[in-house]
């Protein structure tokens, strides 16, 4: 799975959106946040100025109520009861004045105790109270006095209305003058409205920034007019902010600016855990202090709430890309994997293994309508394999049949020994093909024994068809081969009859008197025979006639062997002396003689199947390119007239320089002791001297190398064979020999041993088995 | 087989005689040779190898002859084989070896060829 290209495609899918989205994301947050930043910050700005700005009219209002009533009161005189009634007028239409008074200057009133009512709200109602009457002058209250002295309206100090109306408050008071009789300024009165710290605290507690935000009103001198908690309300801000650590900041803050800064302060504080924010401000009217604390974290909270959404929001489209992409790919990818599951099915043999349904036109659907044709003509090509192999295997099988058959018309089915006491004879077909149309047989007919190998062209079927023709008519014919020559004309006109296809065979034939050993044989375009004698293999000469079958009326002739003891004849077809091998080399009739050498001293059938194995292993690696027919026939010694038995002797030479005198005296006494003439040894001491000094020259080997003298004497002949581990040298073409009879001024010196060998002895054969050289002489013996 | 050489000068008529005896085979050819170059080199007109002994001849001898043969011709003098037996007659036919070297097939011949030699040089 962690392979598979689904995997593979929804990771890289998922890891390439999870970037995209964090990436757009960082880039939105970043804008989003500066631009939330400044907006909370300016929102901040103008909530705490539209606060001071109410704060501001406020006490404008109640400062143009007082100077309402001073213009009033400084222009016109009013009686008493007007003075009433304005005060009370103003106290009730003004919601911001708590109270109001005219506090006359007590030097011109009537009255003793001077004049000065005072009206204020007290639950809902407008209530009258004179100053005038109190336990104290209102003349020596601050109200009164401050703004005298001062000569100019101002707001007093915060303070309890112990006269009137027995809270907590702060009062406008201006002074009003009236000109006297010399035109000089008289004090007339003075004229006060009414602020509860009630309604201070009102106005300040209405702007609030965040939960634990809040703000704060401090008087000139240093009171709290109003502030988060009551219990600090007229208390010196000095008495509170001292405890505090960073009550510079705060002091800082609180007397420093008097214009409200775009930025706020960061300072400690207590209630807000983390830095708070301080501005601050003055009230243009009062200059008192004026600030607002908030935390600056609670508000920037919709900003914190703003990156948790964006970050949950991407988390959500992640999940929903990942899984969407998910669902694309397995979609996109379920029918390769069921194609490879039904591919692996087909390819396990089951060549009807549904595949996935094909739609649409894409790179898949057209894999799959590969595959399905695919599919669709290997199932069409296996069941015709099938049916190929069937035919095949029953054809083979009748084949096999017709092989037997063919076979069984064969002398004792297609390899033959024969082993009498007249001869040995072996025989063996091997077609190239299951049925072939080469042949062979034999019979015997007294003293006769007839002999027949055959080769029909061209191989195969109609080879063999040819073939079976052929030895039903050698089977009707028998009676009249006796002359091999008037046998072949018989068989010729019999064969040619119908022969549409102008197939035709070569054919040997040949009949050899068992008293005699005189073989006459008649030779239709076959190949010659061979004859090993006295270990030597020569091709017979014959007059060949033409093959057989392709027209009527032919002649041939009749040749004549005479067969001796010891003589071997081999009979073959030309599928032996035609085998190709890999190099397009033919195997040849001198080296089918030199294997017929070879075998001299095996058994007949050893021999043959010798000869065989010879031409497979020359053309191994090639098909055999025709039949192959053999027939060996050996006279045994048995029926010689003399010497039965084969006296063979061998020994050893150092190549010293006692070699010839050794070697020689070995074979002089080794013959003297199987009877042979004198003078013949004579002669074959000179031919093994000739050849072992031969050896000792050229073999190249040190004296301490040996070679190995054989000398074997049949009935008839002698064998004399030579063998040395030198380098191949082959006397009998290799060995300087120089011309003879020559005038001697011109002639040379030496090169004459070789001819000695030739003309001392009747066969001479040179061969070279594996590192040996391997020289055989063979001189036949005159017997009386 | 060994081989033993006699050897016998007739001054007078500038003839060596060399009976062979025995083998002249590879191994008793080399000896031979040297002995033979010698009487060779004495610069007889008639050097007559009596075979009348000699068993045995190989290729190895008949070289050594057939080089004295050579030398013997080119001086303008003779070189004559005697008593040949008829195994060794047989392998100088083989070899058509020396077709014009005077050959006696015995004593008889050799002493009337001798004796005609020798009136011929009374005679000049």
């Amino acid at each position: 799975m962690r392979n598979s290209f689904t995997f593979r495609l929804i990771l890289l899918l998922s890891m390439s959106s999870a970037l995209i989205i964090a990436a757009a994301m960082t880039i939105d947050y970043r804008l989003a946040r500066d631009e939330i930043l400044d907006r909370l910050r300016e929102e901040s700005l103008v909530t705490v100025r539209n606060s001071i700005s109410d704060l501001e009219n406020m006490l404008d209002g109640v400062e143009s109520s007082a100077h309402f009533m001073a213009n009033f009161l400084g222009r016109q005189d009013l009686t008493e009861e007007q003075l009433e009634n304005l005060l009370r007028d103003i106290v009730e239409t003004n919601v911001d004045v708590f109270g109001a008074a005219i506090a006359l200057n007590p030097e011109l009133t009537s009255d003793e105790a001077g004049f000065a009512p005072y009206y204020h709200k007290a639950g809902g109602l407008i209530q009258r109270k004179n100053l005038a009457d109190g336990p104290e002058n209102y003349w020596s209250q601050h109200w009164y006095t401050q703004p005298i002295a001062a000569g100019k309206p101002v707001w007093v100090e915060p303070y309890f209305d112990e006269l009137g109306a027995e809270v907590l408050m702060t009062t406008y008071s201006i002074p009003v003058y009236r000109e006297d009789t010399n035109g000089a300024p008289e004090l007339f009165g003075v004229v006060t409205a009414d602020v509860t710290l009630e309604e201070l605290k009102a106005y300040i507690s209405r702007l609030r920034l965040g939960d634990n935000g809040y703000a704060f009103l401090v008087s000139g001198e240093g009171a709290i007019l109003a502030s988060k908690a009551d219990s600090s309300a007229m208390r010196n801000y000095r008495d509170l902010i001292y405890t505090s650590p960073e009550a510079s900041s705060w002091e800082r803050a609180i007397s420093g600016s008097d214009q409200l800064e775009d930025k706020p302060q960061l300072v400690q504080c207590p209630h807000i855990d983390d830095k708070c924010a301080i501005r601050t401000s003055r009230l243009r009217t009062t200059d008192w202090p004026f600030g607002v604390v908030y935390s600056e974290d609670e508000l920037l909270a919709p900003l914190r709430e703003f990156t948790a959404k964006s970050t949950i929001l991407s988390t959500i489209i992640l999940i929903i890309m990942v899984l969407s992409g998910t669902l694309i790919v397995r979609r996109l990818t379920s029918p390769l994997t069921k194609l490879a599951i039904a591919v692996d099915a087909i390819g396990g043999g089951e060549l009807r293994a549904p595949l996935p349904r094909a739609k649409g036109h894409d790179e898949v659907a057209r894999l799959i309508r590969s595959f399905a044709s695919m599919q669709t003509d290997l199932r069409s090509y296996i069941s015709s394999l099938e049916e190929v192999t069937a035919a095949r295997s029953r054809l083979e099988g009748e084949l096999t049949a017709a092989r037997e058959i063919q076979m069984a018309m064969l002398p004792q089915g297609g390899e033959a020994i024969e082993k009498a006491e007249a001869f040995n004879l072996w025989a063996k077909v091997r077609p190239a093909k299951t049925v072939g149309g080469d042949l062979y047989s034999y019979y015997r007919d007294e003293q006769r024994l007839y002999l027949i190998v055959g080769d029909v062209s061209d191989k195969g079927v109609p080879a063999a068809l040819f073939m079976a023709r052929a030895m039903s008519l050698l089977q009707q014919q028998r009676a009249n081969l006796i002359q091999p020559e008037a046998g072949m004309s018989l068989l010729n006109d019999a064969l040619e009859q119908d022969n549409e296809n102008c197939m035709f065979v070569t054919l040997f034939l040949g009949v050899l008197d068992l008293q005699s050993y005189a073989l006459t044989f008649a030779s239709a375009g076959h190949t010659p025979p061979s004859l090993l004698r006295n270990g030597v293999a020569n091709t017979i000469e014959q007059d060949a006639g033409p093959a057989l079958a392709l027209a009527s009326g032919l002649q041939f002739s009749a040749n004549t062997l005479q067969l001796q003891a010891g003589d071997r004849l081999a009979i073959y077809t030309d599928g032996i002396d035609e085998a190709f091998n890999i190099d397009a080399e033919m195997f040849g009739m001198e080296r089918f003689n030199q294997r017929l050498a070879a075998g001299v001293d095996e058994a007949v059938e050893d021999a043959g199947i010798g000869i065989i194995d010879s031409v497979d292993s020359f053309a191994a690696g090639t098909a055999q390119s025709d039949d192959i027919t053999l027939m060996l026939l050996d006279i045994p010694e048995a029926k010689a007239a003399v010497s039965s038995s084969t006296d063979q002797l061998s020994r050893s030479f150092k190549l010293d320089a006692q070699l010839n005198a050794s070697s020689g005296e070995w074979l002089e006494h080794a013959l003297e002791q199987t009877g042979v003439a004198p003078d013949i040894i004579m002669e074959m001491t000179l031919v093994l001297e000739e050849l072992v000094t031969n050896v000792r020259k050229y073999a190249g080997l040190p004296e301490d190398a040996e070679l190995t003298v054989q000398v074997a004497t049949t009935g008839n002949s002698l064998i004399l064979t030579i063998v040395d581990g030198g380098v191949a040298f082959n006397p009998l073409e290799d060995a300087h020999r120089s011309p003879l009879g020559a005038d001697i001024e011109s002639a040379e010196i030496g090169g004459l041993g070789v001819h000695l060998v030739t003309q001392l002895t009747d066969e001479q054969v040179y061969r070279r088995e594996g590192d040996q050289n391997l020289l055989r002489v063979v001189k036949l013996l005159q017997h009386d | 087989m060994d081989l033993t050489t006699t050897v016998s000068v007739d001054q007078e008529n500038s003839v060596a005689r060399v009976g062979l005896k025995g083998a002249l085979n590879t191994d008793t050819a080399p000896e031979f040779e040297e002995r033979l170059q010698k009487i060779v080199a004495e610069g007889h007109q008639l050097t007559v190898l009596d075979m009348k002994e000699l068993d045995y001849i190989s290729s190895a001898g008949l070289r050594v002859i057939f080089k004295a043969a050579k030398q013997t011709k080119s001086a303008g003098r003779r070189l004559a084989a005697a008593n040949r037996k008829p195994h060794i007659d047989k392998v100088f036919e083989i070899l058509k070896a020396l077709p014009d070297m005077a050959v006696f097939a015995n004593d008889e011949e050799l002493d009337e060829y001798l004796d005609s030699m020798q009136s011929k040089v009374k005679g000049d």
